[in-house]
């Protein structure tokens, strides 16, 4: 499935790609990963399977995050979470959305999770999809894909990625690695590769456990204050379904419109894995909550 | 179409469950019977000629709908099992005391409201529609005593069970399967729901996890909306 034509948004600063069909309710969803990955690149893509079905009922709407995909890199070397945040903030107010359900997967949960907790006026509610990054606990990245066994930024290597990220290999297509491909061939994508190589760990990763920290007490103060849902892939080796236990037990602590969904059979993408049940929980949830 | 299956077993199970349960729903059925064997030959008589059907079943109500889904998958389109402590794997677990000494006399009103109570997260769900629907219930039911239950009901129960997860282990139950459980169910534990899911995940690729928060034993009763958005959502995309 295709995402439709891309647009462009200047979003402070920063031009801005992304995609949107249908109308009603706002659905925004954020990917995960970061800029400046060598052997793996998310952009908008991720969510091709996703983006249409939903737009026959819905507004859906992907965007890239800041240094990912086609936007632009940060400004001043702000290679930071902190930055993506308020990229994603500013570009729901650049599109003038309010009331938006926000979808993060991955790292993108924990951004989707952080513009919520930082800007309720724009949020109606949260979906978190296979989120180590905000889950508390320690991922398993490290452990899954340590080391691919194909040189950086060939095919052979984005796709030995998503297949352990997967549990069924065949659903890492020809379509999907070329749309990687495409991003890690973006001269200011490299740009990101190059930078960091020493500001990943020097600034990035640093900033993240840090901000990490605070997300994870609001959460626990109830903060969040929002109908949330966590959707997970049960066969996730990465981010591991008692991560997703962890994290639906620290919401459902404080807000009643609190569900859990495990689907078997997925690993960390359980909407590319099982797009159809996946958008079905999706469109009954927006549904309810409309 | 979707068929709804009660829990509970007359007689023992201090509130008299029932068709009446579910509130307002089509299709929910009655089911009698001294053993699982018997109650799912009543639970098939019921849905046999009205195509394959989704069976969502309560407690005991999902095994039966299991064990149905192994004896003619023919017949089921998916099954949905319910707060299923009676197909939840039960281990060594202490005794669970919830309903332990229900107040005389028994099938009263005020009696099923304790047990209904007792099993719930919040009492705002128990009205008086329903607690005049358990009263009729029990009088309608015919009580199993306990002899029948401890010689007969109790080990064709674990009979059905280990038939049931040994299907799971070997050829894989036929139909999707969802398994709902309810965040404060005070009759089992997350994990219990979480361990049958895991049984039915083993060989049916098309299984699903699903907790409903603030919700005990009857979280269909305590959360209508999430539960039939979850229930709505399984149907869609299977």
């Amino acid at each position: 499935m295709r995402l439709p034509e891309g647009k462009w948004l200047d979003v402070e600063g920063l031009r801005t790609r992304y995609f949107e069909a249908g109308r009603g309710e706002p659905i925004v969803f954020i990917y995960g990963g970061n800029f400046g990955t060598g052997d793996s690149a998310s952009s908008a893509y991720t969510w091709s399977e996703n983006l249409l079905p939903l737009s026959e009922r819905f507004r859906a709407i992907v965007f890239d995050k800041a240094g990912q995909g086609e936007t632009d890199n940060p400004k001043n070397d702000d290679y930071t979470m902190a930055a993506v945040v308020r990229h994603a903030a500013a570009f729901l107010r650049a599109m003038k959305l309010e009331g938006v359900h926000l979808v993060g997967h991955s790292r993108g949960g924990y951004a989707a999770t952080r513009v919520a907790l930082d800007n309720h006026d724009l949020v109606k509610s949260l979906t978190v999809v296979n989120s180590g990054t905000l889950s508390p606990g320690i991922g398993t990245n490290e452990v899954v894909l340590a080391k691919p066994p194909f040189a950086a930024g060939t095919r052979e290597c984005v796709r030995w990625v998503y297949q352990n990220y997967s549990f069924n290999p065949d659903i890492v297509t020809d379509e999907w690695v070329s749309a990687v491909m495409a991003t890690l061939a973006i001269p200011k994508y490299q740009e990101s590769v190059r930078k960091m190589a020493k500001l990943g760990t020097q600034l990035f990763l640093p900033e993240l456990a840090r901000e990490k920290r605070e997300t994870l007490q609001w959460i626990n103060e109830g903060r969040l204050q929002r109908p949330v849902q966590v959707i997970w892939g049960f066969d996730d080796r990465t981010a591991v379904i008692d991560r997703g236990i962890e994290l639906y037990n620290m919401f459902a602590r404080h807000e009643r419109r609190a569900l859990f969904h495990v689907i078997n059979q997925s690993g960390h993408f359980p909407f590319r894995e099982h797009p159809k049940r996946f958008n079905a929980l999706m469109r009954r949830w927006v549904e309810s909550l409309a | 179409m979707m068929v709804f299956i009660h829990g509970g077993v007359p007689g023992i199970t201090p509130y008299a469950s029932g068709p009446h349960i579910w509130g307002k729903v089509p299709n929910a059925i009655e089911v009698r019977g001294q053993t699982v064997d018997a109650m799912t030959q009543s639970v098939r008589q019921a849905i046999e000629g009205k195509g394959p059907c989704h069976l969502v079943g309560h407690d005991i109500g999902g095994l039966l709908a299991f064990t149905l889904a192994i004896e003619a998958p023919q017949l089921v389109r998916a099954v949905t099992a319910v707060a299923s402590v009676a197909a939840a794997p039960s281990g060594d677990g202490v005794p669970n005391v919830t309903l332990a000494h229900p107040p005389k006399p028994l099938w009263s009103k005020e009696s099923q409201r304790w047990a209904l109570e007792r099993v719930s997260y919040s009492h705002s769900h128990i009205d008086e529609a329903l607690l005049q629907a358990c009263v009729a219930a029990a009088a309608k039911q015919t009580p199993m005593t306990p002899e029948a239950y401890e010689n007969e009901f109790v080990p064709s129960l674990m009979k059905a069970k280990s038939r049931f997860y040994e299907i799971c282990r070997t050829e894989g139950i036929k139909v999707p399967c969802q398994v709902i459980w309810g965040s404060h169910d005070p009759l089992t534990t997350f994990d219990q729901g979480l361990w049958l899911f895991r049984g039915v995940a083993q060989k049916q690729r098309v299984s699903q996890f699903h907790v409903i928060n603030r919700a005990g034993a009857l979280p269909f009763r305590e959360e209508p909306a999430a539960f039939h958005q979850v229930l709505n959502a399984f149907a869609d995309g299977i």
